[in-house]
């Protein structure tokens, strides 16, 4: 589904280049739920972010289903992010002036869903996620794994194939992280959505099929779960971040 | 680094983060030494002996000037006082006492008050010159530019800015006083709660609010200073509980029409303006009533000047004209003095006759509004005197018709004698109605050529009719003098008071003198108003685009997030455009409905055929709300441009 092929990314002038990402390359299949780790600074947001088209490569190819999105116009890329991509960010992101119906919403009416679709389809999601309760609600009245839980409702909501979540429990407590991990989880297995998802905790990429390793900007190693348990898994990953050398302190 | 030293640093970035507010600044300083220029202006009053008055006025003009500058400025410092209490507070966990942020505080205000000054005197002295420019074009003298500064103009701006920075400075210097370290970090977060119920209570008010407003206009414009007041108040209301209750209708209406919430980007517009009104519903109904006097003021004072100009238009047509009312009047003082002072190039003396009975008037007043005093019957005129009359004033000379009669009227009459096509008859003589010509002929009072209409017959037609008045028309060779128009008016009243039944009321004209009257009066009516309005709507659009500013960190997450999203960086642009547009529609939307309905009525309360033309009720409510809409609309740019670079800025 995502083809990442040798892209890199420098930044800075001629004197002083940072070259965030170095010949990285990977693929996403469909209905895959992957992890990707690394210390900070390790290029994990950058990856993401050139995946989400926000940020553009210095070379290499992005594919999705056999696009390369460097080719697609503004407008193209706009109409591709919308359709095409949902997105959970580490600080939930979500419109403080709309409650979770109308923030759920926003990204159906910004795909010009017929209109009065809208609320039947959000109540749809919201179900799956367990938020109907709070619909209603301003995102400052409700807790920090409910204002995860709609940003997830909104990144599916509109039928995106591709859900890029960047740290989305960074800023919850355990429990939550468990719940939204859980539910995340749900919708990769019993929904069939396609999960790319950046953390640096071990935890958490236990939850994935398969998780690739960054360091320095580079592809250092990858791990697939397989039919081994969730526990095990999360063992192994602590070995390779022990690898990684020296960071370990750093990334769990 | 040292209290004075860090206090300028911050003002210079004061006056980049509010740029608009500190232009308004300087363009208030601007306006004050401007109309300050002209109250010590000895050039200005020598102008007419009636302008003794103006500094009087302007003064007391300004006063109610400094006191809307006064609350911008209280206003604009308070915000920005919220806006960093973190900043403050900062400091004084670091250790600087209250004392020292107050004292900070002050003097970057201070610094910021006291640049717009130099700057606001220097542009003011331009704008004295396009004042004194307009005043002299009013009185018909030729303007020469010539720059000079006028010390007790600058002292007394200098007291005016004091009194404006002193009253809002020590008000905030009051409440850092006063403040906790822990209210100053937190001050910001307060004013950004969003208060959003919604209720039965509020969706009331609206409703009771909407009657208010309407019911209030129209009571405005009942004419009893009473109801007046009262309906004042009822907008007053009216306005409050709109902008109260309007953030939680928006929202119910929505609520009950899911579809129309999702369509577009109508969620989004919808939210972010209530959010914004919930916070700011008692600004928005302050800016919406000085709006509202803005165009009232303003409205006025195009009204006024349009009564003075419409009225002496029609007297102004001759150089030089006196009338005396009554059969077999002595022409005589007038003409002594006349002779022996005023040198004329061309004159007529003639009479204004009536006819038998008053068919024209019965039918002018049955098809259009029309005050008939003076005249019984139907004045009349015979064709060599018009034809006098006509080459006297500069028109076009014009064909006899023979075995009709002329009408000879102001355009407001036009129409309806165009229509008129019943015969008359004088003495044994019948005439059909002929041509109908409406050049200014000094027809709008008792003692001129008719009210509003007269009807020229030919000369023999006229023979042994009744006279209503004596006339006399000259053409001179200068304009006549002040002296001139007063000494013949001197002669009319000593005339009229020698009579024993006193009827030969003698009216006098000059085109100079119309000139200088209406000048007089602009002067001292219509500008003050424009002043005022001025300041008002400075005042309000500022505190406007302050506000809409302030919020541009929000937008900007907003629109990032609106990115990452999948929406295009043209439709982001639509999105804010709209946002914008409502905003700022928002508050002139009442002001508008409120305002134009009693301006209109209020140009037309003159006499009728005054109002017309250029000042007619629908074009002098069109150029109001023009002139506000252009003043708005700098502000709105401004703050557009602004908040497009930075928000929407790759």
């Amino acid at each position: 589904m995502l083809q990442v092929q040798n892209i890199e990314k420098y930044y800075g002038n001629k004197n002083n280049v940072t070259r965030a990402l170095d010949r990285v390359s990977f693929d996403v299949e469909a209905g895959e739920f992957l992890a990707i780790m690394g210390a900070s600074g390790s290029g994990k947001t950058t990856l993401l972010n050139c995946i989400s088209t926000i940020d553009t490569v210095s070379a290499g190819k992005i594919l999705l289903d056999g696009v390369s999105i460097a080719d697609l116009s503004q407008e193209e890329l706009a109409k591709f992010r919308r359709e095409r991509l949902g997105f959970v960010f580490q600080d939930f992101n979500l419109l403080d002036t709309l409650t979770v119906e109308e923030n759920i919403g926003l990204a159906l009416s910004l795909n010009h869903t017929d209109p009065k679709a809208v609320q039947d389809r959000v109540r749809d999601v919201a179900q799956k996620l367990g938020i109907i309760d709070i619909l209603g609600k301003f995102p400052y009245q409700i807790s920090g794994g409910q204002k995860q839980r709609a940003a997830c409702a909104r990144a599916m909501v509109a039928g995106q194939s591709l859900l890029l979540a960047d740290e989305p429990t960074g800023a919850l407590d355990s429990k939550a992280s468990k719940n939204l991990l859980e539910i995340m989880s749900a919708m990769n297995q019993d929904m069939g959505a396609t999960i790319l998802m950046v953390t640096h905790d071990a935890y958490s990429a236990s939850y994935a099929g398969r998780v690739l390793f960054l360091k320095d900007g580079r592809v250092f190693n990858e791990l697939l779960r397989g039919e081994r348990g969730r526990s095990v898994f999360y063992h192994e990953i602590l070995d390779v971040l022990a690898a990684l050398g020296g960071d370990v302190s750093d990334v769990i | 680094m040292t209290l004075s030293k860090l206090s300028l640093r911050n003002a210079g970035r004061q006056a980049r983060d509010y740029l608009v507010y500190a232009v308004t600044v300087v363009m208030a300083a601007a306006l004050l030494y401007s109309f300050n220029g002209l109250v010590f202006s000895q050039e200005v009053r020598q102008l007419s002996e009636k302008m003794n008055t103006l500094p009087l006025v302007i003064v007391l003009a300004s006063m109610v000037v400094v006191c809307i500058f006064g609350w911008l400025v209280s206003y604009a410092t308070g915000f920005m006082l919220s806006r960093r209490s973190r900043e403050l507070g900062t400091y004084i966990l670091i250790g600087l006492t209250n004392k020292q942020v107050a004292r900070l505080f002050f003097l970057e205000n201070l610094a910021v008050g006291s640049a717009a000054l130099v700057l606001g005197l220097a542009l003011g002295g331009l704008l004295y010159q396009v004042l004194r420019a307009i005043l002299f074009a009013m009185f018909g003298l030729s303007y020469h530019f010539a720059l000079n500064f006028s010390l007790p103009a600058m002292g007394l701006t200098l007291f005016y800015f004091a009194l404006i920075y002193l009253c809002a400075l020590g008000r905030s210097r009051k409440r850092i006083h006063k403040m906790k370290i822990y209210d100053l970090i937190y001050l910001e977060r307060q004013n950004e709660g969003v208060v959003i119920q919604t209720g039965k209570l509020r969706r009331r008010i609206f409703a009771v609010s909407i009657v208010l407003g309407v019911a209030g206009t129209a009571m405005l414009m009942a004419g009893s200073l009473l109801i007046g007041i009262t309906g004042a108040g009822c907008l007053i209301f009216a306005l409050f509980g709109f902008f109260l209750s309007f953030a939680s209708g928006v929202p119910a209406f929505f609520e009950k029409r899911p579809a129309r919430k999702y369509q577009g980007q109508n969620v989004l517009i919808f939210r972010t303006l209530t959010a914004k009104l919930a916070t700011m519903g008692i600004v928005m109904a302050v800016i919406s009533m000085i709006f509202t006097a803005t165009l009232l003021t303003e409205g006025s004072g195009l009204v006024m000047s349009g009564i003075f100009r419409g009225r002496s238009v029609e007297s102004a047509c001759f150089d030089l004209y006196f009338g005396i009312e009554g059969e077999n009047q002595d022409p005589g003082p007038y003409m002594d003095y006349i002779t022996e002072h005023i040198p004329v190039e061309q004159s007529v003396l003639y009479q204004v006759y009536l006819s038998d009975q008053p068919q024209v008037r019965d039918y002018v007043s049955s098809r259009t509004v029309y005050y008939c005093y003076n005249y019984d019957q139907d004045p009349i005129l015979c064709w060599s005197d018009y034809a006098a009359l006509r080459s006297i004033a500069g028109y076009p000379a014009v064909e006899p018709e023979p075995g009709r009669y002329l009408f000879h009227c102001m355009t407001y009459l036009e129409v309806p004698l165009r229509d008129y096509d019943q015969p008359i008859t004088l003495g044994d003589t019948t005439l059909t109605p002929g041509s109908v010509y409406t050049e200014h002929l000094s027809q709008s009072l008792g003692v001129t050529n008719g009210r509003g209409y007269i009807l020229v017959v030919p000369d023999e037609a006229a023979e042994g009719l009744a006279v209503h008045h004596l006339a006399y028309a000259a053409k001179t060779l200068q304009p006549v003098p002040a002296e001139g128009y007063d000494a013949l008016t001197d002669i009319a009243y000593r005339e009229y008071n020698k009579q024993e039944n006193p009827l030969g009321y003698g009216f006098v004209s000059t085109k100079a003198n119309e000139a200088a009257q209406v000048a007089v009066q602009t002067a001292l009516l219509a500008f003050p108003m424009f002043y005022l309005a001025l300041a008002l709507a400075m005042t309000a659009a500022t505190i406007l685009t302050i506000q809409q500013l302030s919020e541009t960190e929000r937008y900007r997450s907003q629109f990032t997030l609106l990115r990452k999203l999948g929406v295009a960086r043209q439709e982001m642009a639509r999105a804010l455009g709209r946002q914008f547009a409502i905003y700022y529609a928002m508050p002139a939307v009442p002001s508008v409905l409120i305002a134009a309905p009693f301006i209109f009525h209020l140009a037309r309360i003159p006499e009728p055929g005054v109002m017309v033309g250029m000042n007619s009720p629908g074009i002098i409510v069109i150029i109001s709300l023009g002139i506000f809409f252009l003043i708005y609309a700098l502000y709105i740019l401004l703050a557009y441009v602004s908040l497009r670079r930075n928000v929407l800025s790759q």
